[in-house]
């Protein structure tokens, strides 16, 4: 095959993705939905639950203090640490439940997989940004809030190319 | 000169010195360590005007300390932080650890887990070498490969991101299998997605594969003989362009990899241009070994084993070796009955390739550099650890 040949060959290739649909997601408008409500873990089967692993939610009636997570966080991020809640559980003698730095956090998720109580998951909420570096830790009342995310965008293939739907 | 400067002898001179000639035509060149052609490393070469004398890879810039680190966690503790070296390869750069790990703990891996292992390692594997390929394309100045490779990229991270939760980072294999199960209705996505991606990077033979720029640039760039390529200690895809059929996936099978069909891609120029496109004809047999695992992964099952907290193994020394998307990566993980192992000492594919630079620059023009350097499939991270 000739350059010139060649060239005009590459040239092709190139002009056919005019028609391309654009593949691009728009974030902040558009946002990728995940499997299911997040990472999730079953300690009677020992296996989890596929899903999305972004900011933690606490059970607050499930949380015995046990300190699993905050161990298994050890030697990983040490972004678990353990504080005194006001509310009283007949459960959690102790009122302690578990406060997460994402600061530090690295949402591997072992500490999921560490709770035998199915207290602590993981959901879809991946903006955390904030102002100030006390703004990234979260008390236990604040992981107990349930995220309200929005994210409908899945990729569809078409005839025309990929194109998030 | 001759009577003023007293030059020592080499005997005298202290160990870890040597003299150099000095030669008023010889310049030395600093590539890096903040260059965006050399990565988190530096690449001493001495030109001669615009030849290459003399080439002395310097890596060190982003060493962390993995293995030390790794003495001092338990054997599950230890999987976060062990696939950072390379974050797009995360769940191949946490396979040898996990098959030694279970060697050492005694673990049977239930079959489907096998399954899932080998997909999420494929998929990883196309992930690694894309992002690779986007470098490479910007690297030669070809920015529509640095575009195309990066958008089809989300494809498999979208798939990733399914079954692991994490788009990079998935901390997915453990010793014993795998975190989670796929989601339902994944095969589907998966079979969809993956015959669109393949549909895809065919494309990129036409726009940069057969490009005439692209073959004068990279044809008889740094050829590496395949009696080099074996003397050096190369590994992977540099190995496989200079014309040696070795893949650990078929000459060391681990998990299911035997049971699956798919072929090693060779080539025998031994140029930049074969070694740029091994990985992407790598990339092909790992859409045919998803497919294939796809249709012979069994429908349910265990994909986990139970683990007890803190879990220990006898006294015992373990070596396990897969490919990787830069080649041959070793763990060797030693137990002395603790929770935490011994000494966990990997051996990556990007340092072994890194050694044959020096050999390859010697004689070319500097504006080869970056076209022979990237074409070995090196990074930085995972060879520092």
């Amino acid at each position: 095959m000739g350059t010139a040949a060649g060239i005009i060959r590459a040239l092709n290739s190139g002009a056919k993705h005019l028609a391309v649909k654009r593949f691009t997601l728009r974030y902040p408008e558009e946002k990728l939905k995940f499997v299911g409500d997040g990472y999730q873990f079953d300690p009677a089967s020992g296996s989890g639950i596929a899903g999305y692993k972004g900011r933690h939610m606490l059970f607050h009636d499930k949380c015995t203090g046990c300190q699993l997570c905050s161990i298994a966080c050890e030697g990983i991020a040490e972004a678990i640490s353990m504080v005194k809640v006001a509310e009283e559980w007949k459960h959690n003698k102790k009122s302690i439940m578990p406060q997460i730095d994402y600061g530090k956090c690295v949402f591997c998720g072992l500490c999921v997989d560490a709770c035998p109580f199915y207290a602590l998951y993981m959901t879809n909420d991946y903006e955390l940004s904030s102002f100030t570096k006390e703004g990234l830790i979260y008390t236990p009342s604040q992981l107990a809030v349930k995220p309200n995310v929005a994210q409908d965008s899945e990729i569809v293939i078409g005839e025309r190319g990929a194109t998030h739907g | 000169m001759e009577g003023k400067t007293t030059v020592p002898a080499l005997a005298e001179l202290p160990p870890g010195l040597e003299l150099q000639r000095v030669d008023e035509r010889i310049m030395t060149l600093n590539v890096g360590p903040q260059h965006p052609g050399s990565g988190h490393m530096r690449i001493i070469v001495q030109i001669d005007g615009d030849r290459i004398v003399a080439c002395d890879p310097d890596p060190g810039y982003v060493h962390r300390g993995e293995e030390k680190m790794a003495e001092y966690r338990n054997y599950v503790q230890n999987i976060p932080h062990l696939e950072r070296p390379v974050i797009h390869d995360s769940c191949n750069i946490l396979y040898p650890y996990c098959l030694a790990t279970e060697e050492i703990l005694g673990i049977e891996v239930p079959e489907r887990a096998q399954y899932v292992r080998v997909i999420a390692a494929e998929l990883n594997r196309c992930v690694y070498t894309l992002y690779w390929l986007a470098i490479y394309g910007i690297f030669l100045g070809h920015s529509t490969m640095f575009m195309w490779p990066t958008g089809d990229r989300e494809l498999l991270i979208d798939l990733l991101e399914k079954m692991t939760g994490a788009r990079v980072t998935h901390a997915y294999l453990v010793p014993g299998g795998v975190r989670n199960d796929v989601p339902a209705n994944f095969e589907d996505v998966c079979l969809r997605q993956v015959d669109y991606f393949e549909k895809r990077i065919r494309e990129y033979a036409g726009i940069f594969y057969d490009n005439p720029i692209l073959i004068s640039r990279t044809r008889d760039a740094g050829a590496l003989s395949r009696h080099d390529a074996v003397a050096l200690g190369t590994t992977g895809s540099v190995l496989r362009a200079s014309g040696v059929d070795y893949d650990v996936r078929k000459k060391e099978p681990y998990d299911c990899y035997d049971s699956l069909d798919f072929e090693t891609s060779v080539m025998r120029e031994g140029d930049a241009y074969a070694r740029s496109r091994v990985p992407w004809l790598d990339m092909m047999q790992s859409c045919r070994i998803i497919r294939d695992a796809l249709s012979k992964m069994p429908k349910s099952g265990s994909v986990r084993v139970k683990l007890k907290p803190n879990p220990k193994g006898p006294e015992m020394v373990s070596y396990k070796r897969v490919e990787s998307g830069r080649g041959a990566l070793g763990c060797y993980v030693v137990s002395d009955g603790k929770p935490e192992p011994y000494r966990v000492k990997m051996s990556v594919g990007s340092f072994r390739n890194l050694i044959a630079l020096p050999y390859l620059l010697r004689g070319e023009k500097l504006g080869n550099m970056p076209a022979v350097y990237w074409s070995l499939n090196y990074w930085p991270v995972e060879a520092d650890r």
